[in-house]
């Protein structure tokens, strides 16, 4: 059984997605992540430990990857989409309420800001991370936040810009999500954010890096 | 006023693999059979669906304000701040820009996204970045060569939302130009449509520079474009 899942966690993290999938070439016709979760539940692994014991930890490994800068955008990208097909097999698990996910985690990027690349990598990173990630979108501003928190109160919130000139609306974000729910987590993150930023607007957390935002909320969740 | 209207070709842009694959960082030795026929089909795509324009428009009647950062063209005033403003402060003329690589190439990344695949969505999207800046960099060209004619040079092209300067800003730059121009909109955030546009400032005079963009002038360190570059030394 932990071959299986030894098997899966090395496809996620090497991006394998099936069987027929070209990449990466050494694995030429070998199963990949959407064969061996199928596999693995009909073994009888019961789908927390499939999450646990290899989605999260292969993607845990790609972000310090990413992180160490050895691993490119499109890697990294693999790997998610791997991660995706075998998570296509638990979510009727989710659905179901049989197996629980950590939290929900809101994330977007802020209104005058198109960019998201960088908010797309945290956002599949953290559901690798066992997390329901509701996507916002761009060009998000304060009213649609605050009502993905009236449906999903208890949901952690990522906030993402790429331009300078966008970090005022980030402020104007955070200052209305913590007048309406004032225990509610915020993360920033984004090529101009700084943790001094993040600190001034009333932000909880920045993190330069999608897996320091997962760490963050394993943080929280724990 | 004078100006000057593009319909650029996409073969006329010179885009190939090499190009893209180094923007997504690849370094000279790397593995890219991960990206490169993935490159290849979007860039085959693009050939069809790319609906490329650019215009640029030249002022004579522009104020500078040392003391506020700020560039007047005719009646309208530019808070283009610290960095562009040493740029262009020089500059007898300035010409105003619009460029686009059409709507399609952009539709394709979001839905390609939605429909979870990742990487497919993000050479689109790299692509269709790379058809732009292309496009821009011919656009900018002829403006050089048609100004050396009369002894003078240009800046570098830069835009709102950079450098510091205030994206809402492209709301004035907009109004020097017919409404829907080039198929381009602004959303009420000033953001533009077709996503894969830009727009922008480029000075003009004899005693202005074309100094090139680098990295090293902006001040924001963790910049995934800064990272690419930096991951390749």
């Amino acid at each position: 059984m932990e071959n299986i899942l030894e098997k899966l966690a090395y496809c996620v993290e090497n991006g394998k997605i099936n069987k027929t999938s070209p990449y990466p070439p050494n694995m030429k016709d070998q199963d990949g992540a959407d064969e061996l979760a199928k596999k693995a539940l009909e073994a009888g692994i019961k789908p927390d430990e499939i999450l646990e014991n290899a989605l999260i930890i292969a993607m845990a490994k790609v972000g310090d990857k990413f992180t160490r800068k050895e691993i490119y955008v499109p890697q990294m990208l693999m790997a998610a989409k791997a991660m995706n097909s075998a998570m296509a097999h638990l979510k009727p698990f989710f659905q179901s309420g049989e197996t629980k996910r950590k939290g929900k985690f809101i994330i977007g990027t802020v209104s005058g800001d198109l960019h998201d690349i960088g908010k797309n990598l945290v956002a599949m990173m953290i559901e690798g991370g066992g997390w329901e990630v509701i996507d916002l979108g761009v060009d998000v501003g304060a009213d649609k936040f605050l009502h993905a928190l009236d449906e999903n109160p208890d949901a952690i919130v990522g906030l993402s810009a790429l331009l300078t000139t966008t970090m005022e609306n980030m402020k104007k974000i955070v200052a209305a999500i913590k007048e309406k729910y004032s225990a509610s987590k915020i993360l920033v993150g984004g090529a101009p954010v700084t943790v001094e930023y993040c600190k001034k607007i009333g932000a909880d957390f920045y993190s330069p890096d999608p897996q320091g935002a997962v760490n963050y909320l394993k943080q929280l969740a724990s | 006023m004078y100006y000057k209207t593009y319909n650029i070709d996409f073969n006329e842009l010179k885009l190939n693999p090499s190009m893209v694959e180094t923007v997504l960082g690849y370094q000279e030795g790397d593995d890219r059979e991960l990206v490169t026929s993935l490159i290849e089909e979007v860039l085959t795509e693009s050939q069809g669906i790319s609906n490329i324009k650019a215009e640029f428009r030249v002022f004579d009647n522009i104020q500078f304000d040392n003391e506020t950062k700020s560039v007047t063209v005719n009646n309208l005033n530019f808070q283009v701040k610290k960095i562009i403003f040493t740029q262009i402060k020089r500059s007898d003329s300035i010409a105003l820009f619009l460029c686009t690589a059409g709507a399609e190439i952009g539709l394709r990344s979001k839905k390609a996204m939605q429909e979870r695949d990742f990487l497919k969505g993000y050479i689109y999207d790299v692509v269709g970045s790379e058809i732009v800046e292309a496009a821009a960099d011919i656009m900018q060209d002829d403006l050089e060569k048609m100004i050396l004619k009369n002894g003078k040079k240009i800046t570098n092209r830069y835009s709102p939302g950079y450098c510091g300067w205030d994206v809402a800003e492209q709301h004035k730059l907009f109004q020097y130009f017919p409404e829907n121009y080039c198929g381009i909109q602004l959303t009420q955030s000033a953001l533009m449509n077709p996503v894969k546009s830009v727009s922008g400032i480029i000075g003009i005079g004899k005693e202005v520079k074309n100094n090139p963009y680098t990295c090293r002038m902006c001040e924001l360190k963790d910049c995934v474009y800064r990272r690419v570059r930096e991951m390749k030394h």
